[in-house]
């Protein structure tokens, strides 16, 4: 089963911080890690592979320095990166985006059985990129998988909606988004990391391998922009209060009465 | 001059820090209040191939650069000290010496084990009334046809325990007035090799130091290394290298003291505010924080000069001397901001005093780093 596993560098959540005035991300001196989840959906694609054989690809698109999170994955066990780079891709949108990994995974020889990603990211959270790519590739797709099982030629999966566990059935070639809950990431072997930044090759491919035009892709192929970037308001601290019953309901009602939500003659407001 | 750590480094950091958060942090409580030596722990290190840090994949290590291996045992040592000196010890002054200075077929026989995890390795030279001054050990290594015959004692012995290749240093010459030194490779499990009662010692609890005493025990002369008489010259090249370990696991536990310290600083409020924001409180803070970070400086640096093969003898000794104070003085101010939660053992910063200690003292004492570096600047 050969599986291309679609992963993207995000800046380390916990190091994120604001440039108030110009309302950006900070990216200097910031770590840039895997996204949480596409580590999940790489380890996944391992498992798979070690169990049915085949080859696990990772691909990226992003800026030249995303090569260490490529090779992070091949430390990881992947088969083969490529990093999907160039000018011109940047300021691409969850459209364009999705538009230049669809073109790339179908240029994948062979085509793969199945494309797993992470259902979100920590950085813009979407969870476009994904279904979109289906779209394109136009492939069956199933969002926020927590359990794949492999069958003769489809796969059984489980995912939660509405509190409810949906077991569902899909051939192939197929695009998974995937959870948290799918399954844990090991840790990463020192001598494996040492061969992947030293040894080992990543496939670049710019605009012009994959036959894409410059309205296509980046900030020209993007049907969305981001308008302006805030920090929401920090949430108001909850009061805690303690006493009896009658207390508690004075104090409440002082409260609702204090915001105008309650009025003294009529009751509850419209 | 470069200051960022390349993408291989950033990566090395992040892999060893996950670890020693995930696995390492949670054991070192209950490996400070036992004295029990985590097995299951090392072999999964082993696996990850923390035991072969520098040594080349051909003899079963990661092949890392000095660097990486820096940066390793700092993020260990910041979790968990007391792994952190099995790590630096076996890697730093065990596995490096039987690479740099054992024939292939020693490499083969007595590395690729060590390299892998599977036996731990040791450093024996200090000796009841040799320490600072190697040159005054007494074991005695006498040579019978092709073997040797080794008696003597060895004392706190790191690893010792758990040990099973040992590198034995001992006087070749005895009875003469000249002594020669010479070292051995001596399996734990070789006739004539006992292991004493665990060393109760003040901090690095959960690393099982112990005496190994040598009793008429016989060793092959395929067992030398290096060349008679070479053991001085072993011991020096060897604890040249071993001091960047000890500097970054010293670094590692000065970077623990500030990260609670700034933690607790923030969390504990007195008159009406968080102590944080007392002067008294950032000024500490601040001054440990510069000497982390110029700690860090030089711990690197050495082992840069180390990875460009350039000598590195007096900036190890600088690194060592440097980051094993400011780790002693980081717990002791980390305590102070602490106040009596600081002096509980249920806060971890009195386990790091206890630790930061011996970092003033084995693989060189900060009185023997000062010769070294006032020699060095006299000869160069």
């Amino acid at each position: 089963m050969n599986i291309a596993v679609c992963i993207k560098q995000v800046p380390d959540t916990p190091s994120i911080r604001m440039d108030r005035e110009r309302m950006t991300i900070i990216r200097d001196g910031v770590e840039s890690v895997i996204n949480p989840l596409d580590y999940v959906a790489l380890q996944a694609a391992l498992d798979l592979r070690d169990r049915k054989g085949g080859e696990v690809v990772v691909i990226t698109m992003g800026p030249p320095q995303s090569e260490e999170a490529l090779r992070e994955a091949i430390a990881a066990g992947a088969d083969r990166a490529i990093l999907v780079t160039g000018a011109a891709f940047s300021g691409a949108d969850t459209l364009a985006t999705s538009h230049v990994l669809a073109v790339a995974i179908s240029k994948l020889d062979p085509f793969p059985d199945l494309v797993l990603c992470g259902a979100h990211t920590t950085d813009s959270d979407t969870a476009h990129v994904g279904p979109q790519m289906a779209e394109e590739l136009n492939l069956p797709q199933i969002c926020g998988v927590n359990e794949i099982h492999m069958e003769e030629d489809y796969l059984t999966v489980k995912r939660l909606s509405d509190g409810f566990v949906e077991t569902l059935q899909v051939s192939l070639p197929a695009l998974l988004t995937v959870t948290q809950e799918l399954c844990s990431v090991g840790h990463l072997p020192l001598g494996d990391l040492q061969i992947a930044f030293s040894e080992r090759e990543i496939t670049q491919w710019g605009p012009e391998d994959l036959g894409l035009k410059e309205e296509e892709v980046g900030l020209r192929g993007s049907a969305t922009q981001v308008w302006k970037l805030s920090v929401p308001p920090p949430r108001r601290e909850g009061d805690l209060i303690s006493g009896s019953p009658q207390t508690l309901v004075d104090h409440l009602i002082r409260k609702l009465e204090d915001l105008s939500i309650l009025d003294e003659e009529d009751g509850y407001k419209s | 001059m470069r200051f960022e750590p390349t993408m291989k480094q950033a990566v090395i950091r992040r892999t060893a820090r996950k670890y020693a958060e995930e696995v390492l942090a949670p054991a070192a409580v209950e490996m400070d209040r036992t004295g029990q030596f985590p097995q299951d722990i090392a072999d999964e290190m082993a696996e990850l191939k923390y035991f072969g840090l520098e040594i080349p994949p051909e003899y079963g290590g990661a092949g890392l650069d000095p660097v990486s291996y820096a940066i390793v045992v700092e993020e260990i040592s910041r979790a968990n000290a007391a792994m952190g000196l099995c790590v630096a010890v076996h890697n730093g002054v065990a596995a490096a010496p039987m690479y740099e200075f054992g024939n292939q077929f020693q490499r083969k026989k007595f590395l690729v084990p060590v390299a892998t995890g599977k036996k731990i390795g040791t450093f024996c030279l200090s000796e009841p009334n040799a320490g600072s001054d190697a040159s005054a050990i007494e074991t005695t290594a006498v040579r019978d046809n092709k073997d040797y015959i080794l008696n003597g004692n060895k004392v706190f012995v790191t690893n010792g325990h758990v040990s099973g290749t040992n590198l034995i240093f001992a006087n070749t010459r005895p009875g003469e007035k000249k002594k020669e030194y010479t070292v051995f490779f001596v399996e734990s499990e070789r006739e004539g090799v006992e292991k004493g009662p665990l060393e109760e010692l003040m901090g690095m609890r959960g690393n099982p130091v112990c005496p190994i005493t040598l009793h008429d025990c016989r060793v092959p002369e395929e067992n030398l290394l290096g060349e008679q008489g070479q053991g001085l010259k072993i011991a020096f090249a060897t604890l040249n290298g071993g001091r960047i370990g000890i500097a970054a696991q010293a670094l590692g536990i000065a970077q623990a003291c500030l990260d609670v310290s700034l933690r607790y600083a923030k969390e504990r409020h007195q008159f009406g505010r968080s102590i944080a924001q007392f002067g008294a409180i950032q000024k500490h803070l601040a001054d440990m924080a510069t000497q982390v970070e110029a700690a860090r400086l030089l711990v690197y640096r050495a082992a840069g000069l180390r990875d460009k093969g350039l000598e590195y003898g007096m900036e190890s000794a600088m690194a060592k001397l440097y980051a094993s104070k400011i780790a002693v003085d980081a717990a002791r101010i980390g305590i102070q901001i602490h106040g009596a939660y600081g002096y509980s053992k249920s806060y971890p910063i009195e386990r790091y005093y206890r630790d930061a200690k011996i970092t003033e003292i084995y693989e060189g004492t900060s009185e023997v780093q000062r010769i070294v570096i006032a020699r060095s600047l006299m000869e160069r």
